[in-house]
């Protein structure tokens, strides 16, 4: 057969977000791929300049539902960078906590949509009845199984009642059962094994040249995580190990996700026992002092960074913000090539995609009317045209 | 007459045409049922394959710009009528009334048919999905239909016979074949499991690769007679492994009256298939699904491979005329 | 192998499946459903007509005499939630300082009317 185009996507029963793969297969080997982002795109960056810090942080955890409060805590510590604002310890424990039990429930996620997308919907349904343990926790401390709307800038808006923390409690040894169960399955069951070895192999080179970051990182052997080496809220604090996998493959992005599942759980139990008492809140100032800030995150897919640029009122002038999802999508367009047309599914899950998250770029010109993307070629050309040549002022 | 109205009776109401409809209709509950029980769910009513039948009955029918209509419409009725036709020669409550010698080739090429005909819908669609998956669907076939219809053989060099019900008989005064073909047994599961497109063999119609496949542009009465005969065929499939590994409706003891040996056959029968339905669903729910170059590879290793040589220790019994 | 043992155990146990409306899943205290106003305690400050994210709230005349912190006082106004505008994200009632407006754990009622406004 010669060279046939597939669409995969916008709309695909594999995706669970639209994106645009079009997939130049020759038989059921990819030859090619091109890849079109931004069908997510809502215009958030824009209407965070216009809200002030109270009304923007619902705003931002809404740029994503699964790590919701992976962009609002950044955001919020970025701010409190900016303004120079301690907040109390117990806050920055009760936001430790939320946050690995998201990481937690993430990847729980991630491990059943990666069993569905090879068609063993059985481990599907297993991993998300257990799920429902964690969910069960964060609606209990939350007041909502996603969208916590945990923080605020100077602390977290709700404190966390003893009845609710033994309540948590309770719930983790069942769940630190089942984890050990997975770890079990995963590296014993056939088909997963045929269908997760070896595919979408990525080596630490590669896995470097391409950016990407996150467990696809870390499975490739690069030993890096946020949280151990630009440290936040209280992870140079309590006990944990970053995890990582030399098989680069999607296999090693399994394990490297399930180790990472039992560190949150771990974490989770040592904040609790050992939460501080205290205020959850800090007086904060209304309006932030002029300033930019890099605020980086290791939210359940990788290293999330919100660069924020504030103009002495309560808005931020600009707040830029780069998934992980966008830097690991160059490495699905490679790794796709030569490989199987039914590893598409299982090597774009491996990333753990949120298209939601990815979308924040398009280009619209308003005088034509026309929309789509930018090569990045073009790109150069335009800003050294703006720029007379040289390099950046 | 009487001999007419009886044959009339065994084709269209039991146990044929309707019976059978029921029997599918049935077999779809249990299967989804054990397979959402395993899954810690709850899983569907006892009606709802019916319902949902009625249901994909009424839906809107797209066709697809510049497809055949009239082939598009038919090759679904075809599927059906073969995958019900097959099961007439399998005996449920004794010998088949329309048995001959040859009837076990003709029950397997029947089988064959709805398997073609997908890839035919799927051929006939101008989709692109559905080209895929109709090449998926024969693919497939030729990698399990050889094992497939060599344990098919093997019963019936043994048996010595060409008929399903000759070999039914056969297994009346001696153990069953699942126990002297263990081999015969497991891989005939395996092929059955491949030939339906159940997972891990559900390759042709894989929803998060190829949208769904061969039956991607099916709406309407044709989804809803395609996916009848894939029903059918697994009640006709499992009724054929019953038949010749697990001696079919015979019992070990002769009931003097006839109703009563009817009655009791039937129930056996149909306890033994319930039994098959079990294994298929339990391999459904416990594996993912592998890849078409992966089930080359087993499948003309291992799958083959086996058959081959279930094949040739039937074939070195009977020569060294060791009596089962 | 731990698959097979657990899909038997599982054939064999009660489903996950919480059966509505025969069961309920249970509501925690914090969850934030049905939003409430105390007449007795508003005292028409606007604050969270402020802070609300969604901008679903809008303050309209309302007056009445109310005590607030041992004082009593007329209010002017009263605050009117669009309540399918509403995303029930609790900040009207964190920033309240008079407990007058309630994110309560209770599941809200539904509707058809898109328009409809609790005040």
């Amino acid at each position: 057969m010669a060279e046939v185009m597939i669409p995969i996507g916008p709309q695909h029963p594999a995706l669970k977000e639209p994106v645009n793969f079009r997939v130049y297969a020759d038989g059921e080997r990819i030859v090619r791929l091109e890849l079109d982002l931004s069908y997510n795109h809502r215009g958030i960056e824009k209407a965070a300049e216009q809200r002030n810090f109270i009304r923007v942080l619902p705003l931002l955890e809404r740029v994503c539902g699964i790590c919701s409060h992976a962009h609002a805590t950044v955001f919020a510590k970025g701010i409190e960078e900016i303004m120079g604002l301690e907040i109390p310890r117990r806050a920055q424990y009760i936001r430790t906590i939320v946050a690995e039990l998201e990481r937690m429930h993430s990847h729980l996620l991630w491990l059943g949509v990666a069993a569905h997308e090879i068609g063993f919907n059985t481990l599907f349904m297993w991993t998300w009845r257990d799920r429902e343990a964690v969910l069960d926790t964060l609606e209990e401390m939350t007041g909502n199984r996603v969208h916590y709307n945990m923080n605020e800038i100077g602390g977290t808006r709700l404190d966390l009642t003893p009845a609710q923390l033994e309540a948590a409690v309770k719930r983790l040894p069942a769940l630190e059962d089942r984890i050990a169960q997975y770890v079990d399955m995963v590296s014993n069951q056939e088909t997963m094994l045929l269908r997760f070895r070896g595919v979408g192999k990525m080596s630490r080179e590669e896995a470097l040249k391409y950016g990407v970051v996150g467990p696809t990182a870390r499975a490739s052997g690069i030993d890096y995580d946020v949280r151990r080496d630009d440290p936040y809220l209280v992870y140079d604090e309590i006990p944990w190990k970053v995890v990582t996998d030399s098989g680069g493959d999607v296999f090693g992005r399994t394990r490297v996700r399930i180790g990472e599942l039992s560190q949150s759980l771990q974490m989770v139990r040592y904040c609790i026992e050992n939460l501080p008492a205290g205020p959850v809140r800090a007086d904060t100032p209304k309006a932030a002092p002029k300033g930019e800030v890099l605020s980086r995150y290791e939210a359940p897919r990788g290293e999330l960074a919100h660069f924020i640029r504030t103009n002495g009122t309560d808005m931020v002038e600009r707040v830029d913000i780069r998934t992980p999802t966008l830097a690991n999508w160059t490495s699905v367009a490679m790794c796709l090539v030569n490989q199987n047309l039914a590893d598409i599914p299982v090597i774009v899950a491996a990333i753990d995609p949120c298209l939601s998250c990815t979308s924040r770029i398009t280009v619209v010109d308003t005088i034509s009317g026309k929309e789509g993307s930018i090569p990045w070629g073009e790109l150069g050309r335009r800003c050294r045209a703006r720029h007379g040549g040289g390099p950046l002022s | 007459m009487t001999d007419l109205f009886l044959l009339a009776v065994y084709i269209f109401l039991f146990p044929g045409f309707l019976f059978l409809l029921a029997a599918a209709l049935f077999f779809q509950y249990l299967d989804r049922k054990i397979a959402a029980r395993m899954q810690h769910r709850v899983g569907p009513p006892l009606l709802q394959p019916l319902a949902d039948l009625i249901k994909v009955l009424g839906k809107e029918v797209i066709t697809p710009d510049g497809v055949d209509i009239s082939a598009f419409d038919f090759a679904p009725l075809l599927a059906l009528a073969s995958a019900m036709t097959a099961f007439l020669y399998i005996p449920v409550i004794g010998p088949s009334p329309l048995a001959f010698s040859g009837d076990l080739v003709l029950v397997l090429y029947l089988l064959v048919l709805p398997t073609l005909i997908l890839f035919v819908m799927g051929w006939l669609s101008r989709n692109i999905f559905a080209c895929m998956g109709g090449l998926r669907t024969v693919t497939q076939l030729f990698i399990y239909e050889v094992p497939f219809f060599l344990v098919m053989l093997s019963p019936a060099i043994m048996a010595g016979s060409w008929s399903v019900s000759a070999i039914v008989s056969w297994q009346q005064a001696r153990p069953w074949l699942l126990v002297l073909q263990p081999i015969g047994f497991v891989i005939a599961l395996i092929a059955l499991q491949a030939k339906l497109e159940r997972t891990p063999f559900d390759i042709p119609e894989a929803e998060t690769e190829i949208v769904a496949g061969p039956w991607t542009e099916m709406t309407g009465h044709r989804l809803a007679i395609m996916e009848l005969s894939f029903d059918v065929s697994l009640v006709t499939g499992s009724a054929l492994i019953v038949a010749l590994f697990m001696g079919g409706p015979d019992l070990p003891w002769i009931i003097p009256s006839p109703w009563l040996a009817g009655l009791a056959g039937f129930l056996v029968f149909f306890g033994k298939v319930l039994f098959i339905l079990f294994i298929l669903a339990s391999i459904k729910v416990a594996t993912g699904r592998i890849r078409l170059d992966q089930l080359n590879d087993y499948g003309w290793k291992y799958i083959a491979g086996a058959a081959i040589l279930q094949v040739a220790i039937v074939l070195v019994m009977n020569a060294s005329q060791v009596p089962p | 192998m731990s698959v097979i043992r657990e899909m038997l155990q599982n054939l064999l146990s009660k489903p996950f499946t919480i059966r509505y409306p025969a069961e309920k899943a249970p509501v925690p205290a914090s969850f934030r459903g049905k939003v409430s106003i105390d007449d007795d305690r508003c005292i028409g400050c606007g604050k969270c007509s402020t802070v609300c994210p969604a901008q679903c709230i809008a303050m309209a005349d309302n007056p009445r005499e109310v005590t607030f912190r041992d004082k009593t006082m007329k209010r002017r106004k009263k605050p009117q939630v669009k309540l399918f505008k509403c995303i029930r994200c609790g900040l009207c009632e964190r920033h309240c300082p008079a407990d007058a407006i309630q994110v309560k754990p209770v599941l809200s009622e539904t509707g058809t009317d898109r328009e409809v406004v609790l005040t």
